[in-house]
Order: C-alpha cells, then structure tokens, then sequence
C-alpha cells in the first residue's frame, strides 16, 4: 500500500515536471524542453500501467476495507487524470513547435497566466492527495473557475479577431495564415481540459475522505 | 551414638557441596554478566561484586557520555548551513534538518506518522537519485532545477525554482543520507557576471569603432615614420574590436533562452571550402594545404552563417598551429543519422592537462612559439564559440590529439536531420 501511494506520487511529480516542461516549450520558446516530453510521457504511461495492476492485486488479494479500498479505486481513477494530463501536456508540446516560426500573439501574456493557474491547481491536487484534505480537495474546484473564465475570455480575443481579407488575385500575404490562431485555440482547450482533470483529482480525495461525491 | 553424628556430618558436608556447587554457578554467572558488559577494563578487586558494580557505573558513564556526543552531532546536523535528509529504505523520511526545511520549503514536519519522501518533497528527480544511489550502493551528486510548491495556491506569480546540488551516500538497511547545496546564488551571480560583461562590451564598442575610424583617418594623413606607429595602433584597436564582438557574439549565442537558428538547406563540403577560401591568403604564406575526404556534396540543414564561423575559427586555429609546409586534414563522413565531422591539423596538439578546458572562455593554447606573435591574434573566443554553435545545431563537439599526427584533432557530431525547417512562407489558398 505505502509502495503504491509512492508510485502514484511519482507519477505526480513526472507529471508536474512534463508540465513544467511543457511550459517552457510554449512560453519561452524553448524547443528542447519540448522535446525533452516524449521521453517523461512513456515513464509516465508505464507507471499508469503498472500502479493499476497493483492495485487490482492488491484489491483482489488483500480484500482491503472502507477508506483503503476507497483509495485504491480512487487511484485507479485518479492516475487516468494524472495520464491525461500528461499526455495534453505532450500536445502541447507539439503546439509549441509548431507555433515556433508565428510570431507571438499578444493573449499568450493571457494563456501563460492560465497555464500557471493549471500548474498551481496540479500542485495542490497533489498536495490534498498527500494531507488527504478534502477541503483543499474541494478548493481546487474554485480554482477551475479562474481558468474556465481565462478559457473563456481568449476565446473571445481568438473568435472576435477579424479575418484580414486576401485577395487572391493580389500579392499573397503569405504570414496571414488561420494556422496560429488554430494552434491557440488548441493550447487553451487543452489547458482546460488539465484543469478540468487537476480539478477530478481533487474531487477523487474528498471522496477518498469523507465517502461522499461532490 | 555416632550414628546421628556420621549423619550430622555426612549431611552438612552434602549441604557444603550443593552450597559450594551453587556459589560456583553463580561466580560464573556473576563472570559472564561482568564479561558481557562492554566494558571490561575493570580492576582487579577482591570481590566479583565490586568489580560488576564498577563495570555497570563506567558502562553507564559511557553511555551517558555517548548519548550526549550524539546529541551534539544530532544538533549539529540539525543547524548545518546545508540541507540534510535520511530515508530509510521504504523511503520514509527520517530526519530533515532546519536549512533542508527552509529550503524545500517543508512546513509541517515532525508531526504523525513518518512521511514518505515523495509526500513532503515532491521532486522525481530526488527521488531517482536516492533509487540510483540504493541501487549502485555508490555515493552520487546530480544537480537540478526544484520547483517548490505554491504555499499559498492563490497568490499570483511562479514560486522561483531553485537549482538544488544533491550529494548521496548509501548507508547500511537500505537507508539513505542526502546532502542539498543550494547553487541558486552561484547561478545568478554567474548570471549577473556574464550580464556585467555583456554590457560592458557594448559600453567598449561604440568608443572603439570611433578610435579605429580615427586611426585610419590619421594613418592616411601622416608620413611614414609616424605612419607605423598608427599602423600597430590600428591592429591593436582592430584586435580588440574583434574581441568585444566576439564576446557579445558568444553571449548572444548562450543566452537563455537562445535566439532561433536560421535554418535552411547547405551544402556542407562548399562551406567548410568556402571559410578555408577566407583564410586562403595565410595558408600561401606557410604553404599549408587543405586536405578533404568526404563526398563531394552534402545537403544538410543548419544554419549557414553560424556553421560558417564554426569552421573558419576551426580552420584559422588549425593553421594558426600547423608548422608550415604542413596540411590540415578534414573528413566528413554521413552516417544513416548524424555526420560526422574532423578537423585534424600537424601542430603540436592540445597538452593534455588543457583537454577539459579548451572550450572555455579565454582559453588560450600554449605555442612553443617563443614569438609574442599568437599573442597579437587570437582572443581565446574562439573555440567557446565553436562549441555554442554546435550545441544550437544538437550536435557534438569533442577535443583530442590526433593518434597519427599528434596534432589537434577536433570531432564534431552534427544530427543528420536538423531542426525540422521552420516554414512560414505557406502558400495562401
């Protein structure tokens, strides 16, 4: 049980690190960092993997009662959020390289705050899962709201950006392409989607707590 | 009559031996306590039981005195200015001292249970060193960048990371000591250094082009036995021009974060030919020739001008320490995933105490040369540049003595497949 809590706890900080990683990628145009995901990604999904077997065994052999086998369910749940996370961060990533040759978009000052708002709420999820806090569990979902409304308010920037007319049949205005704007758009809906599951994560320890939902 | 006597006797001298038999037992009992003591420097007195009292008041006065030296060393630990921790092998932790504390930013520790290591600090990469160092039963150092979590998860802004040296040594049960150095200061001064000089060379340059422009104007206008004077005044300022460009250079192309390479398609032999082209002029003067192995062209990607200035500061230190009549050999050889590059020269090679340094800043090589000549060219940048350029492009770059010619030889590993070309011209539709 003490072994498994450890891996999952592992897996956290690998997951924190690829966000950080991720971050980086994006915001200071550090294309090494990018690269440096692929590799954190595999670890990660190799812990997923190997902390739901164990917990399957350990259900099924120990027969574990009330908050443990509340926390093994849990963290079979909980380490599918801490996977997917990982995985937008890898996609972020990828957007960060693509995003490369575009010159920055003046809502990336925006999309920062929010990717940092994400990485806090991670962080916390994992500090509720260590104290075992539901209240802290319960926090993060307020927490969620601040990038929900980020989420909401680029959108907008993005949405309400008029389309600069080309004129075929004129000098094509190559650098005016939909691509960057694609990729944005992109980059918040998976920051919120992390979001989203930091903010599972935390509703997951509540329930290890207290036993009720919600 | 003396029956009862022969009974009476008969039953004290059984009465004397069982007591006697007993009084033995219990000496050598008495004996094996007084030997199991871990004291046994105890005088010889008359009585076992003196000697046993003894042993257990020095037993105990060195216990005593134990306790209070580990006391000491505990507190000690506890106020070292270096953090300290110790896992045992389930990695719980153990003890954390006050610097660690303050460091990793702990708050609640030394209340329940015993945490795992992971609960408290949660930072993978320590916990992969402790699992190395477990697992080599080795000690190990490895530095990194910490991130410490938000105290309070609604202030604004990123806590600062910290660039943590950690120091391992395997102790017995499995468990582990680490020892956390806090390198943050080191980095920033090293940072503000490197700002400092930065600034410095662009406060030199502008002074320096307005002399250099100066000299020249003078030069034209004097006659020639003050002419030479302005003619060593213009190399001079010209050497030192080339200096503070080559700094700012070099301090632009290590910034963090690194400007962006200006990828495009090359042919690699028609570069390195090109720079040899440049420095044609001082190879006539020795008689050195250029002595390339390798397929006649090699498009790779990478970025020109850069790659440009790799090789002709590679070239000019080889001929710089060829001895005339000599030749400079370059080989390139494409492997399915990198190229592969050398420069071989016939000088008198690195001395092998300047190997790991020869990428540094200011690094200069010794020449047998007594002439103060290598002194007037030459800033010491130049490999330091190298090296920047090569590490931009993902490569490698490695410094030895050529076996066969004794000579520097300088092995570059560029990726085949360069940065994937940024393309932003896309056709519109």
């Amino acid at each position: 049980m003490r072994r498994l809590e450890q891996d999952v706890l592992r897996m956290g900080a690998l997951v924190e690190n690829s966000c950080r990683l991720s971050h980086q990628a994006l915001f200071e145009h550090n294309l090494v960092a990018a690269e440096a995901i692929a590799p954190l990604d595999k670890q990660i999904d190799q812990f997923y993997r190997r902390i739901e077997l164990d917990c399957i065994q350990l259900i099924t052999l120990q027969a574990p009662v009330a908050q443990d086998t509340r926390l093994l369910g849990a963290y079979m749940q909980l380490i599918r959020d801490l996977e997917r996370i990982g995985d937008y961060a890898k996609n972020l990533a990828d957007i960060a390289i693509k995003l490369f040759p575009h010159p920055p978009h003046p809502c990336m000052a925006q999309i920062e705050v929010m990717s940092l708002q994400t990485q806090t709420m991670l962080a916390t999820s994992l500090v509720a899962l260590v104290d075992l806090d539901a209240e802290v569990g319960r926090r993060i979902k307020q927490m969620d709201c601040a990038v929900d409304a980020g989420y909401a308010a680029v959108y907008d920037i993005l949405a309400q950006t008029p389309l600069v007319c080309t004129n075929p049949s004129s000098a094509p205005s190559s650098h005016q392409t939909l691509e960057p704007f694609i990729l944005l758009a992109l980059a918040i809906r998976h920051l919120e989607r992390m979001a989203d599951h930091a903010t599972n994560i935390g509703q997951r320890v509540a329930f290890i707590v207290t036993g009720q939902r919600g | 009559m003396l029956t009862p006597l022969v009974a009476f006797i008969s039953g004290l001298s059984l009465g004397i031996v069982i007591w006697w038999s007993q009084r033995l037992h219990f000496h050598r009992q008495l004996t094996d306590v007084l030997n199991a003591l871990p004291i046994t420097a105890v005088g010889n007195y008359a009585s076992l039981i003196s000697n046993l009292r003894r042993g257990v008041r020095l037993s105990s006065q060195r216990q005593f005195d134990l306790e209070s030296q580990l006391q000491t060393w505990q507190q000690l630990i506890q106020v070292a200015p270096l953090g300290f921790l110790l896992v045992d092998s389930e990695n719980q932790l153990l003890a954390c001292n006050t610097y660690a504390q303050h460091l990793l930013h702990i708050q609640n520790w030394g209340f329940g249970r015993p945490r795992l290591m992971l609960e408290v600090i949660r930072s993978y990469e320590l916990d992969q060193l402790i699992e190395q160092t477990r697992r080599s039963y080795q000690p190990q150092e490895q530095e990194w960048l910490f991130y410490p979590t938000l105290a309070d998860p609604d202030a604004a802004g990123r806590p600062a990371a910290l660039t943590l040296h950690g120091y391992t040594w395997p102790l017995n049960d499995g468990r582990v000591a680490i020892f956390l150095e806090n390198r943050q200061p080191v980095i920033e001064l090293s940072r503000s250094r490197d700002q400092w000089m930065v600034d410095l060379a662009h406060e030199l340059k502008t002074p320096l082009t307005s002399i250099q422009l100066v000299a020249e104007a003078l030069h034209s206008r004097l006659d020639p036995p003050l002419q030479v004077w302005v003619s060593r005044l213009l190399q001079e300022v010209t050497r030192l021009i080339t200096l503070v460009q080559n700094w700012l250079d070099l301090s632009q192309m290590s910034a963090q974060p690194p400007t962006p390479l200006a990828t495009q398609q090359l042919d690699l032999p028609a570069l390195i030919r090109a720079a040899w082209q440049t420095l044609e002029p001082q190879a006539r003067q020795k008689h050195i020739a250029l002595a390339y192995v390798g397929p006649e062209t090699l498009v790779t990607s990478g970025d020109e001008m850069r790659l440009y200035r790799a090789f002709l500061n590679l070239l000019d230190n080889a001929l710089k320490y060829s001895p005339p009549e000599a030749s400079i050999e370059v080989h390139i050889t494409p492997t399915a995933t990198d190229v592969h590059i050398s420069v071989i020269d016939h000088g008198p090679g690195f001395p092998e105490t300047d190997l790991p340094h020869v990428f540094e800043r200011f690094y200069r090589g010794q020449t047998n040369d007594p002439m103060p000549l290598s002194r007037s060219n030459g800033s010491g940048l130049g490999l330091a540049i190298v090296e920047q350029i090569i590490l931009a492009h993902r490569g490698m770059i490695r410094a030895s003595n050529h076996p066969k010619t004794g000579g520097a030889w300088l092995q570059i590993t560029l990726p085949g497949h360069l940065l994937p070309t940024p393309n932003p011209q896309t056709t519109p539709p």
